[in-house]
């Protein structure tokens, strides 16, 4: 059978109780090319990859592989098809060595005696030949718990390699990952490309698709809206289509009109709970009206910060003080009701309790006050009174309205819940930490707006980010991280994108990054 | 709403499993299992027996088994008090004998009238349950030590601490248990006669049915309750939101003791009369059992204590009565519970069932 295409997913529905997933999405894709699958969170793309790799059955539809018909019922069919998958959490044993990992349950094969054992030689050969094949470098003797997320992230793809995947799925592949090693990521896709395997990406980052997908199927609330070709498509009207209106890729930002210092960070050294000093002497202040961006590199010590102004962490030595007074020696309560709020990095092991209903999770920062306790009882019905009007104002969608366990809700109403719960707080200083992660287009726009609103409104905003963008949008001051100290603070106007990436790197604004970014690959 | 019927559901499902299993067993060892179930409802005073011994009918039968549920509501709420704050509280039993033996030798052989007697009893065994459950809460949130290793080991230590004294100071040289306590410490009321026939008052069953609906309403209503099960399911969590971590900790710990020691003091005290040196109740662990088929719920576990405890109650009766070894009830206990420790795979299969129908009920719908 002639057939250009080496996949097809024809007219499939996927429904669950209470929403269509897919309705009636077809997809083909051709052998040797870039295809990316873009939508906001919830538009249906990873359910559809879902349905190929085997994990969900379709209710209506059929899928072809090199024209074929098939009925793809597990995982292992699927790569029994030559298809493969790098999903956004990694699936690997944490004390096996990337070659172990990667040989896993299709070992090579030697006698111990009589016995029949793994060939790690042979396996260890096998890997280096594979990585230096596809450009993927590797040592297959580390063990996978010392490497870092870029590194895991290539024996996952080493993984379908191994296994002579030809469809090679990835799943927003660069949500963990730093500008730099995006780059690399992005160089890697394309090199598979050329080397003749056919590539579909999960994303909803346009600028990814843009630099590296040949078509780009456009999804949105389980439907496909239209498959473009990237040469020739335009990035507004690309976003327009994936959240459904037009929207403005730049915010409306008012110049800052700074009132008194809010924070007071002084000498700031804190240490993580396994003692290792992770922020050493940072101080800085932040003004009312004012958004201090601090970027770095994920692990810099940004996060200790923000947990050590929250309560979280103790302070090693070092003052905080809020409004002039001290708080270093306050309760994680007490902070909060000086005027505290915190959106954590965590969203789901810290900033809410999954297993807690969505008008709990939201009565968290008041649940002990009045009118939400009175005599110790907990008053239910102003619980739910207080939910559906957050609910309403920050449109937070979810299944069940205030009752939804917010374990099934979707990571971007999960995160206006935690934003909405901060925000109405009213406080004085509010933390942002990674505010955006993993969320798409339309989310994201609402936060940023958010945050730029309590700035306007007097608040006195920390940002900590890694999306180098996102800093470079919303704040008036960067202050730049590195290996637990702050290089570098100024105005953010007088920052080139470039000269904080080097900074992050931790080198000066005049060096190169480059060579400090390969000997950290290392 | 669909995942408390589902909750109900498996512990009927589970329950099945075991008396099905265990009527698998007594068909081949050529006994009748209906004859055989019927016998442990007759040994619990929930089916007429054939005959009595003189003075005794069914009422006392029924009593003596309420009278030993008691103390088995109070344990299994102790545990699941402890386990909906996400610690494990495996030392019920040597909670409850620390209670029983302190009120042992302090009430138990005085010469207090009964008014003063029956409530200091409850007091103490209250306060020194308390004692030792906060005692292990804190160890857990000043020194991290976890509180399944400190409870097996707090357990040991009051068990022989307690054999040691019973045995130099308290011995009754027959029984080789310590002496009877005097009556009017005791919480079951000895051989009253209703009706004609000599009955055991468990007077601590009005306390464990208060005991429900307080942990209930603690852990429903209450915010303290709320605090404690937000420390359960995510203590980072918790602790962001303000929750102190290790204070609530400590609270559970010392409700969870609390409640032990009422079990305690229900079963020193009330169901036996005496402290046998060395042994620990059994009751602390079969609480844990139980506490898991109620679903951790304090109304599930009211009904679950009632139900296991036909099984072990009646398993006497049913041995003796149809030959059958009484480890039986053992055995269909234990299948009880393997399935309900399997029973979130048995939920999960439910609601894909679930699933499943409404998927082709939406079908349906779509048709017309």
């Amino acid at each position: 059978m002639d057939n250009e295409y080496i996949l097809e997913m024809l007219h499939i529905t996927k429904r669950f109780p209470g929403i269509v997933a897919n309705d009636d999405v077809t997809i083909q894709v051709k052998k040797g090319e870039i295809y990316a699958l873009l939508g906001e969170n919830g538009a249906g793309k990873s359910t559809l990859m879902s349905i190929l790799y085997g994990m969900y059955e379709p209710d209506e539809g059929e899928i072809r592989v090199r024209g074929q018909k098939v009925e793809i019922g597990s995982p292992s069919q699927a790569a029994g098809l030559s298809i493969g998958m790098v999903h956004q959490h990694f699936t690997l044993v944490t004390d096996f060595t990337i070659a172990e990992n990667i040989v896993l349950g299709n070992e090579p094969m030697t006698k111990f005696g009589f016995l029949p054992a793994v060939d790690l030689k042979k396996a260890n050969q096998q890997i280096r030949e594979l990585s230096q094949k596809y450009g993927l470098e590797v040592d297959p003797t580390a063990v996978v718990g010392e490497i870092g997320v870029s590194v895991q992230q290539r024996v996952e793809i080493l993984k379908m390699l191994y296994r002579e995947a030809e469809i090679l799925i990835f799943d927003e592949p660069t949500a963990f990952l730093t500008p730099q090693e995006i780059d690399s990521l992005l160089n890697i896709i394309r090199n598979l490309r050329d080397s003749g395997k056919t590539i579909i990406l999960i994303t909803h980052k346009l600028d990814e698709v843009k630099r590296v997908a040949d078509r780009c199927a456009v999804l949105r609330r389980g439907k496909l809206i239209d498959v473009r070709n990237v040469a020739d498509m335009d990035t507004r009207e690309i976003a327009s289509l994936m959240v459904g209106s037009e929207i403005s890729l730049e915010l409306d930002k008012q110049p800052m009109n700074p009132g008194a210092v809010v924070l007071d960070v002084r000498d700031l050294t804190v240490a993580n709970s396994e003692g290792i000093e992770m922020v050493k002497d940072v101080s800085f202040q932040i003004r009312a009206g004012e958004i201090l961006a601090i970027a770095g590199v994920s692990g810099n010590g940004q996060t200790e910060i923000a947990d050590a102004i929250a309560g979280l962490l103790p302070v090693r030595s070092g003052d905080i003080l809020l409004g002039g007074e001290s708080i270093t020696g306050l309760s994680i309560r007490e902070r909060a009701q000086k005027g505290i709020s915190y959106i954590p990095e965590d969203r789901h092991n810290v900033g809410l309790i999954l297993d807690y209903d969505l008008e709990d999770n939201l009565g968290l920062r008041r649940y002990y006050r009045e009118p939400f306790t009175k005599n110790g009882n907990l008053q239910e019905n102003v619980f739910r009174e207080y939910a559906d009007k957050l609910i309403d104002k920050y449109d937070i969608r979810s299944s069940s309205g205030a009752e939804t366990i917010v374990r099934s809700m979707s990571g971007g109403n999960q995160q206006k819940a935690i934003v909405a719960r901060e925000i109405e707080e009213g406080n004085p200083l509010i933390i942002f930490v990674q505010p955006t992660r993993g969320l798409d287009i339309g989310a994201m726009q609402r936060i940023h707006k958010s945050i730029l609103h309590e700035r306007d409104r007097g608040c006195a905003v920390l940002l900590i980010s890694l999306e180098l963008d996102e800093v470079m949008e919303l704040a008036d001051t960067i202050a730049v991280i590195y290996n637990g100290r702050i290089g570098k603070t100024a105005p953010a106007d007088t920052f080139t994108k470039q000269e904080v990436g080097a900074y992050m790197m931790g080198v000066g604004g005049q060096q190169n990054a480059e060579g400090k970014e390969r000997e950290r690959n290392e | 709403m669909n995942s408390r019927k589902d909750r109900i559901r498996t512990a009927a499902v589970c329950i099945a499993a075991g008396l099905l299993v265990g009527a698998v067993i007594i068909l081949l060892l050529g006994k009748n299992p209906l004859k055989a179930y019927f016998n442990l409802l007759q040994g619990c005073g929930l089916a007429p027996k054939g005959k009595y011994a003189s003075g005794k009918g069914m009422i006392t039968d029924l009593l003596s088994y309420v009278d030993s549920v008691t103390p088995i509501i109070f344990a299994a709420l102790a545990v699941a008090v402890a386990m909906k704050t996400g610690l494990f509280n495996i030392g019920v039993s040597g909670q409850m004998l620390f209670a029983g033996f302190l009120a042992t030798v302090t009430v138990g052989y005085s010469s207090l009238p009964a008014v003063i007697a029956k409530p200091l009893v409850i007091l103490i065994g209250i306060a020194a349950g308390a004692l030792l459950g906060s005692l292990v809460g804190w160890l857990k949130y000043r020194f991290n030590i976890n509180e399944v290793v400190s409870t097996i080991m707090i357990n040991y230590i009051v068990s022989y601490v307690v054999s040691f004294f019973i045995q130099t100071r308290y011995i009754d040289t027959v029984s080789r248990q310590s002496k009877l306590i005097r009556g009017e410490a005791r919480l079951t009321l000895k051989n009253v006669p209703i009706a004609g026939y000599k009955c055991d008052i468990p007077l601590a069953i009005v306390l464990a049915l208060a005991a429900v609906i307080a942990v209930h309403y603690l852990m429903h209503k209450r915010t303290l309750g709320f605090e404690l099960k937000a420390v359960g399911y995510s203590p980072k969590a918790a602790g962001y939101a303000g929750i102190g971590v290790g204070r609530s900790i400590v609270t559970s710990m010392m409700i969870s003791g609390a409640l032990a020691g009422l079990a305690g003091v229900s079963y020193y005290l009330g169901y036996l009369g005496s402290i046998q040196p060395k042994v620990l109740a059994s009751t602390g662990f079969d609480s844990i059992a139980v506490c898991l088929v109620g679903g951790s719920e304090p109304v599930g576990i009211l009904g679950a204590s009632f139900f296991l405890q036909i099984i072990s109650k009646g398993s006497t009766y049913m041995s003796s009565q149809s030959g059958l070894e009484s480890e039986i009830a053992s055995v269909i206990t234990a299948v009880i519970l393997l399935s309900t420790t399997m029973s979130t795979v048995l939920m999960e299969f439910m609601r894909r069932r679930r699933e499943s129908r409404e998927k082709r009920r939406a079908e349906n719908d779509s048709d017309q």
